[in-house]
């Protein structure tokens, strides 16, 4: 017999760690959905700035960053006065401290430039220069 | 005002026995209409659609991204007759961009103070587009009693045995588990509906079998105790997903009437070991849900993981492969590495992998979901096993005095067609 639910194991209350953000920044997730994700803005030597939202899982009412996608993207560069196009833009998933595998920490650079967004996993160097500058 | 309600058709996964529920969503919405609409409700999992039927206003309800094509094709047939089309229910939450270009208008969200303002503006000529009610939900004491009475009921009976009645106490959720898009749908805020109005819907129910489509019943231990004891006096015998493993509630479940829950089995650990154990005790059947592709699950652990099954005197099994379906992690996740290779939403029936698995190929994926079918049911088939669970509940009803007989007029009928029996 099916129940039409799927799934309902594995309950997790987590909350992302306040390290990997600066502020909580509010927006308007899809269907204008009240929503929140963790926001640090990074000034590199090069001028451009980098732009890295993070999800906040059980602490995100709305849209999830990557849900939201360009229309965060658009959100929070008109808000910091950042043009898009000279900026990088990474969404975050925080390390949750879960036993599961699928909360672990990763970075991926988005990139908005056709109909839908292109993503690309930062790796391990790429962090380390990221967050030593 | 003539609405006709539709509830789409999707095929259902080969192999597996197929039992057709009379689904909630429709009723459900149907009874936050104003009085004077007058509805007829056609699910087409049971009976043929027609398209020349007259009415005024056709309103489809989606519950799975299996239905989503098909409620496309459907709106698209009235629209060319002239109808307008309007779209609600949770698959069309998570599909609505899709549905906007098959609709005249899409309601998101929960229907309950809403529907007079939409019908209003359909008498009118002013139906909007979108009607975005989304994290808006309204009051839950606004939820009324599903409207059952739309049900051509002779269409939900197999062989005589009436179907189990679908009914929910909450909405809503507070866990927000990685495949799942209920909080994306419901809202994390669980909200259970005022014990009264519970009472009350119970009341009107004529069937005493029950299906308690609640997304966890685990969401609160004093409102499940007080829900268990609310039910006891109806002397239903009822199903539902995951309940409290607790003594106590497990004890005022089974006299509140359990028949059997489903509980996830998602490791092979003595907890899941003595967990299932604890319901038999209490006599409650398990049925355990098992999910196959998850990240961490490499063949080996998946091999344990049937065998484990086989292990733990479990009732019934159902398996289904990890299905990122939209708004849940597993979608973000898949979608940024690149692994979803099927966006075909006839394929999310959490039966055909569309995915790449993180320990193994999609293929094998596959056939290890398959034989997790064969495998558990090779020694005694699900008919075997459902009849058995059936045989319990009887005898439960029979000693409670409840027990209502099979309509002998539908023996010879399954889901209204003719049962063609094997003479041997």
């Amino acid at each position: 017999m099916s129940s039409g639910k799927l799934f309902d194991v594995t309950l997790f209350i987590m909350e992302a760690l306040s390290d990997y953000y600066d502020e909580i920044f509010d927006f308007k997730g899809q269907w204008d959905m009240p929503s929140r994700c963790g926001l640090r803005i990074i000034d590199r030597p090069t001028g451009r700035k980098t732009i890295i939202v993070t999800e906040l899982y059980l602490d995100n009412p709305g849209s999830s960053v990557t849900s939201a996608g360009r229309s965060l993207a658009r959100q929070i560069c008109e808000a910091k006065g950042i043009d898009l196009n000279d900026a990088i833009y990474i969404e975050c998933n925080p390390d949750m401290n879960s036993k599961l595998s699928f909360y672990d920490e990763e970075y991926f650079e988005v990139r908005f430039n056709g109909p839908a967004p292109e993503y690309r996993r930062l790796d391990k160097d790429e962090l380390q220069e990221l967050f030593q500058q | 005002m003539k609405l006709k309600l539709i509830y789409p058709k999707w095929e259902k996964l080969p192999g597996q026995t197929t039992f057709n529920l009379p689904p909630h969503g429709p009723v459900a919405f149907a009874a936050a209409l104003p009085e004077y609409v007058d509805v007829s409700f056609t699910d087409e999992n049971v009976e043929a659609i027609d398209f020349d039927d007259e009415c005024d206003l056709v309103a489809i309800s989606m519950m799975l991204s299996t239905q989503v094509k098909r409620g496309w094709e459907i709106a698209d047939c009235f629209r060319c007759r002239g109808k307008k089309v309007i779209f609600g229910g949770i698959a069309v939450m998570l599909h609505a961009e899709d549905t906007l270009a098959h609709a005249d208008s899409v309601f998101l969200g929960e229907a309950e103070g809403r529907m007079e303002e939409v019908l209003n503006d359909f008498s009118r000529g002013e139906l909007k587009h979108l009607y975005n009610y989304m994290m808006r939900p309204p009051d839950i004491a606004l939820v009324g009693v599903a409207r059952r009475d739309l049900y051509k009921k002779e269409l939900y009976n197999h062989k005589g045995v009436q179907m189990v009645d679908l009914f929910h106490a909450s909405r809503g959720c507070r866990f927000s588990c990685y495949p799942c898009a209920v909080t994306y749908l419901g809202g994390r805020a669980f909200r259970p509906r005022p014990m009264d109005k519970v009472i009350e819907e119970l009341s009107t129910i004529d069937n005493n079998r029950l299906f308690i489509v609640d997304n966890s019943l685990a969401q609160n231990k004093e409102w499940e105790k007080e829900l268990f004891r609310a039910m006891e006096p109806f002397k239903k015998k009822w199903i539902s997903h995951t309940i409290e493993d607790d003594p106590e509630i497990l004890n005022l479940a089974a006299r509140a009437g359990c028949w059997y829950v489903y509980q996830a089995v998602y490791d092979t650990s003595d907890y899941i070991k003595e967990r299932i154990k604890r319901y038999h005790d209490h006599g409650l059947g398990v049925e355990g849900t098992v999910l196959l592709g998850l990240d961490n699950q490499t063949e080996d652990d998946i091999k344990r993981l049937i065998d484990f099954l086989l292990e733990v005197d479990l009732d019934l099994a159902e398996f289904t492969v990890l299905t990122p379906f939209p708004q849940t992690k597993a979608y973000n996740d898949m979608l940024r590495q690149g692994r979803i290779f099927d966006f075909d939403w006839n394929h999310y029936n959490a039966g055909q992998v569309v995915f790449t698995p993180r320990n193994m190929s999609a293929d094998r994926l596959q056939e290890l979901y398959e034989s997790a079918w064969t495998t558990f049911y090779g020694d005694e088939s699900q008919e075997a096993k459902m009849f058995r669970l059936f045989c319990n509940v009887v005898m439960r009803e029979m000693n409670e005095g409840t027990y209502r007989p099979r309509n002998r007029e539908l023996i010879n009928k399954s889901f209204g067609m003719d049962v063609v029996r094997k003479i041997v």
